[in-house]
């Protein structure tokens, strides 16, 4: 061999080996650095609800799959519909990848479509994952005259809401102002069961912005039985229990009008967001990232899951920090469409 | 089916006793009773905390155990509503009413004979009603609208004017800022955000945990702290025998328990309704419906019997939609649904009908966790009767120092300490100034669902819903019961003295009326510029209440005599030392006062528990004067009960304290 061939040979291992030493030095510092180590997770909402339920049973397995196998305690910090913590995590938090944090799924958008509280750019939170990619439905109870999407171009369906700010408000909301839709909104129950009970009583004929996987878990027989028509399912795109429902996304008439609805549906990829505080150094967040993968592949975890009716499509960190940045991109047609029609009539 | 249920009932008694089940059941009945001694713990708390452990239990050993907790909570949380005037969870604040006094008088024995045994009853009666009504809970549930539900809580609300005594105008005006305060917060018709100025912490409204604890239990211990004894004085104790003395009294009057106990039971059954709200309508009803209730207010047997076993009773009225409809009747039922989802189980028709076992499972566990609640209370209670003769000195730092972590409970927020003062010191003024408190908390636990519900009527039945022959007969009930105690100032003095004038003049005595009157109109100028949907009800309540409150004022300045505003609300506690000279008093209230907020101040600075520390120790020894040694070792029991139960246990997430920013090394050291 020439001399320059061999010394490129030695170079070429000298980097080899460098890199392989880099790595492992990056993976034991992870390691070092979560040994024994308390992860917070927190959750922005309070013990008992969706968002908690999801976020214990990730807390309890996906310390085994973090370097170090550090012990996951679950906290509740609620407050403002998960705003506080939305808050708390991007100012004050620590950013050293000790702490973790769930909130709400339409949060992210906030800021685009009302700005009112948030403190936080939603681009640069450290995205570890989602562990479902939410399916909401929009129903009417069977008695109804509503039988399909095109029956609400000409007839009214009167739907249950809990209030400004949730799926069931915004969601019939937006279907009203953005696509002309004939849906009336009865809102203030005090939660979803509440409407589901009006539309047993006949106060109500449906209720919009009900996730399927909450259908399944807790009405399954109102399927099964045919009590209610699924008249729309709202997420980007359809579930597979559902080929034959109407996607919402289909209604959109212009490129702006879609725009606009993914602006506010998007938040449905992220249906159950797992993230942390931004600037988190980035082997750490690589590591945490691959371990919330891989927790969405344990066996343990997914019997857990199965056993509490938890649906599970992953989302990766990686798919939605690109979603977001995507929505952030929006044109500022797109943005006010979407800003006005999640608006209610106000009087 | 007759047949078939009451085999169903049996052979779920057989199985709730079975070893396994019934040592879990035992197992929550204990965490229950120590969750309602603690002030700021509540079933809630409970239930979340438990919660995950039921994972691997099979479902009746589950119910039986979280069932078992939330059964109980009602029961213990007389102890501390009884010795201190400090209710143990927010359904224990009229229990403080003629409890307290009791234990004043050195009756803590008879009043807690008396208040457990009505617990139990009262939570057998709520789990046999219960049990009869489960063939017919979904077609009454279903039966009732919006407008029906809209119309009984308006009718809970009237009962403001039997607890306002002889104040009924001040009553409404307290109900109507009662009112107001549940609207602070997001508004769920249009999104705005109402009275909330700017602060993230009100953007949920103002919690009921530090409001009730300090509107109810601050003004107790400041009283205390101002007469400088023990709470018993120097009477001398006798529980044992005070104990069956009490046990007999409830057993005496048990019409009286049926009826609360019943109407506990109903009104648990509506969603919304909460325990903070129906032992006061239990109050109120006993009230109006005993007889010689002059004593009602200053340690009447009945005024602790009748809240005990609505309160009580409530648990089993809870579960109705619960278990009828997966609608939660309360918070706590809210988590409960969990564990139904959890073992596979779907509240509805199914459960009441394939899984009748279950069902009555949950029926036996709510009869049995009462009388095993009961029973440990009653053995106890000997031991806890005794408390009452401690020391002021240094029994005031720990239960202060206690209040301020359970207060923080309310949303683990900085905010709730503030709120936990702001609302000790007006629940201070108005004790002073006679004006009635528990108006206010019917009014604040009510506002919200009263308002949804006037939304969701009219949006669906525009003004129809009027003439439904529920809603007339329950709207006609609240005005009888409103104009009842207001006509009856009138009745009782002739007209001509009603309305004798003199030269206006001014007293202390209406120092708050004229606050309240700015901070009415203050309100009313905040919310012009909001939404119709915003607005309209808040400025409805506030003309309302300005109206009640300016009719009140103009005849304290213009009349001799005004029946409608007398100086002496009796339903309100008594004040406990009137031999001290008002200055004097003032000055001592305002050192304890500056005392609680410097504890405030101490928090903000180290975090919770280094303060609690901190606080306890300088308290007691400087203002308890008590012993420095006895004062820091009694410090770190307590801020090791606490670090043990809220942090490693609760895993509450203590907020940022100053000497955590400025010095972050520190921060993972101080809770």
């Amino acid at each position: 061999m020439s001399e320059t061939s061999t010394r490129q040979a030695i170079a070429a291992v000298l980097l080899a080996w460098t890199a392989a030493l880099s790595c492992s030095v990056v993976a034991d510092e992870v390691e070092d650095f979560y040994a024994g180590k308390q992860v917070s997770l927190y959750i922005g909402y309070s013990a008992g609800g969706g968002y908690d339920t999801y976020a214990r049973v990730l807390a309890r397995h996906i310390g085994k799959h973090i370097p170090g196998n550090p012990t996951v305690v679950p906290q509740n910090m609620p407050g403002a519909g998960s705003l506080t913590l939305a808050n708390w995590l991007y100012n004050i938090a620590p950013k050293d990848g000790s702490v973790l944090g769930t909130i709400g799924r339409g949060l992210a958008m906030e800021p685009l479509l009302s700005g009112i509280g948030t403190r936080f750019d939603a681009t640069e939170y450290s995205w570890i994952g989602s562990l479902n990619n939410e399916v909401s439905v929009c129903a009417s109870w069977h008695t109804s005259n509503v039988k399909t999407v095109d029956d609400l171009k000409t007839r009214e369906l009167i739907v249950g809401g809990t209030g400004s700010g949730s799926d069931t408000d915004k969601f019939p909301t937006i279907l009203r102002n953005l696509l002309g839709l004939n849906v009336r909104l009865i809102s203030g129950y005090p939660g979803g069961n509440d409407v589901l009970l009006a539309m047993e009583r006949g106060e109500v004929d449906g209720r919009c912005g009900w996730s399927w996987g909450s259908v399944l878990a807790t009405r399954p027989d109102w399927v099964a039985d045919g009590q209610i028509n699924i008249l729309l399912q709202i997420a980007l795109a359809k579930h597979p229990d559902l080929p034959n429902v109407p996607l919402v996304m289909d209604l959109a008439r212009t490129d702006d009008e879609r725009m606009a609805m993914e602006l506010v549906f998007s938040r449905q990829v992220m249906g159950r967001p797992f993230l942390a505080p931004p600037d988190v150094p980035p082997a750490r967040l690589a590591a945490l990232r691959a371990a919330f993968d891989a927790t969405a592949q344990d066996p343990q975890f997914l019997a857990d899951a199965q056993r509490i009716d938890l649906e599970l499509n992953p989302v990766t960190g990686a798919e939605i920090e690109i979603l977001i940045r995507r929505m952030y991109g929006a044109s500022p047609t797109a943005i006010e469409l979407a800003t006005n029609a999640v608006l209610k009539a106000g009087r | 089916m007759e047949a078939s249920a009451f085999e169903f009932a049996m052979s779920a008694l057989g199985i709730m006793l079975e070893p396994t089940r019934l040592m879990a059941l035992s197992s929550g009945v204990l965490i229950g009773l120590m969750i309602g001694v603690i002030p700021g713990l509540g079933g809630v708390v409970g239930m979340a905390l438990l919660l995950p452990f039921t994972y691997e239990m099979d479902p009746f050993a589950a119910f039986g155990f979280l069932i078992g907790m939330g059964s109980v909570t009602t029961t213990s949380d007389t102890v501390p509503a009884v010795l201190f005037g400090v209710p143990g969870t927010v359904g224990a604040a009229a229990t403080i009413m003629d409890g307290y006094p009791l234990a004043q008088q050195g009756q803590a024995g008879r009043a807690f004979g008396a208040a457990y045994t009505a617990s139990l009853l009262g939570g057998l009666a709520g789990a046999f009603l219960l049990a009869i009504s489960i063939p017919i809970l979904r077609p009454i549930i279903l039966y009732l609208q919006s407008p029906d539900l809209l119309a009984i809580c308006v009718f809970a609300l009237s009962t403001v004017a039997t607890l306002s005594g002889k104040a009924p105008l001040k009553g409404m005006t307290a109900a109507g800022l009662g009112l107001l305060l549940a609207m602070i917060g997001s508004d769920p018709q249009s999104g705005t955000l109402r009275w909330t100025f700017d602060a993230l912490y009100l953007w949920d409204g103002v919690p009921l945990v530090p409001l009730t604890l300090g509107l109810f239990a601050i003004p107790e211990l400041i009283d205390m702290a101002v007469a400088r004894r023990s709470i018993a004085g120097d009477i001398k104790l006798d529980t044992r025998r005070g104990q069956l003395d009490g046990v007999r009294d409830a057993l005496k009057n048990w019409w009286l328990v049926l009826r609360c106990s019943w109407l506990g039971a109903a009104l648990g059954s509506i969603p919304g309704l909460g325990s903070a709200v129906i032992d006061w309508i239990a109050y109120g009803h006993a009230m109006k419906t005993e007889k010689h209730t002059e004593n009602f207010g200053k340690g009447d047997i009945r005024g602790v019997i009748a809240p005990e076993s609505a309160a009580n009773a409530k648990e089993g009225g809870s579960l109705v939609p619960t278990l009828a409809f997966g609608v939660p009747g309360s918070a706590s039922m809210a988590i409960l649904l969990g564990a139904f989802t959890i073992h596979g189980l779907v509240p509805g028709p199914r459960l009441l009908t394939d899984h009748l076992d279950i069902t009555y499972s949950i029926v036996w566990s709510i009869a049995l966790a009462n009388v095993l609640g009961a029973g440990l209370c009653l053995v106890f209670s000997n031991q806890l009767a005794r408390v009452a003769m401690v020391r002021i000195g240094t029994l005031l730092p720990l239960v202060l120092g206690i209040i301020f972590i359970g207060a923080f409970q309310g949303s683990r927020q900085w905010g709730d300490l503030y709120v936990l003062l702001g609302f000790g010191a007006l629940g201070w003024v108005m004790k002073r100034q006679h004006w009635p408190r528990p108006p206010l908390i019917l009014g604040f636990v009510l506002g919200g669902i009263i308002e949804r519900y006037l939304f969701i009527s009219i949006g669906r039945y525009d003004w129809a819903w009027l003439t439904q022959p529920l809603v007339l007969i329950f709207f006609a009930l609240a005005v009888v019961s409103l104009a009842g105690p207001l006509l009856g100032q009138f009745r009782m003095r002739p007209v001509h003295e009603v309305f004798e004038f003199k030269a206006p003049s001014f007293a202390t005595s209406m120092i708050l009326s004229i606050a309240v009157v700015s901070v009415l109109v203050a309100a009313i100028i905040v919310s012009a510029d909001w939404p119709f949907d915003a607005r309209i009800v808040p400025q409805v309540v506030a003309y309302t209440a300005l109206a009640c409150i300016s009719v009140s004022l103009l005849f304290e300045i213009f009349t001799a005599r005004s029946p409608l505003a007398e100086a002496t609300a009796q339903r309100d506690v008594p004040l406990a030392d009137a031999t001290l000279e008002p200055r004097e008093r003032c000055r001592r209230s305002a050192v304890f006062f500056l005392w609680c907020c410097g504890y405030l101040v101490l928090a903000l600075l180290l975090g919770m528990l280094p303060s609690l520390f901190v606080f306890v120790a300088l308290c007691m020894h400087f203002w308890g004067r008590e012993s420095m040694m006895r004062s820091v070792l009694l410090a770190v029991c307590i801020t090791a009960f606490a670090w043990i139960l809220f942090d490693r246990f609760l895993a509450v997430p203590w907020p940022q304290s100053l000497i955590g920013t400025w010095f972050p090394a520190l921060q993972p050291y101080l809770p």
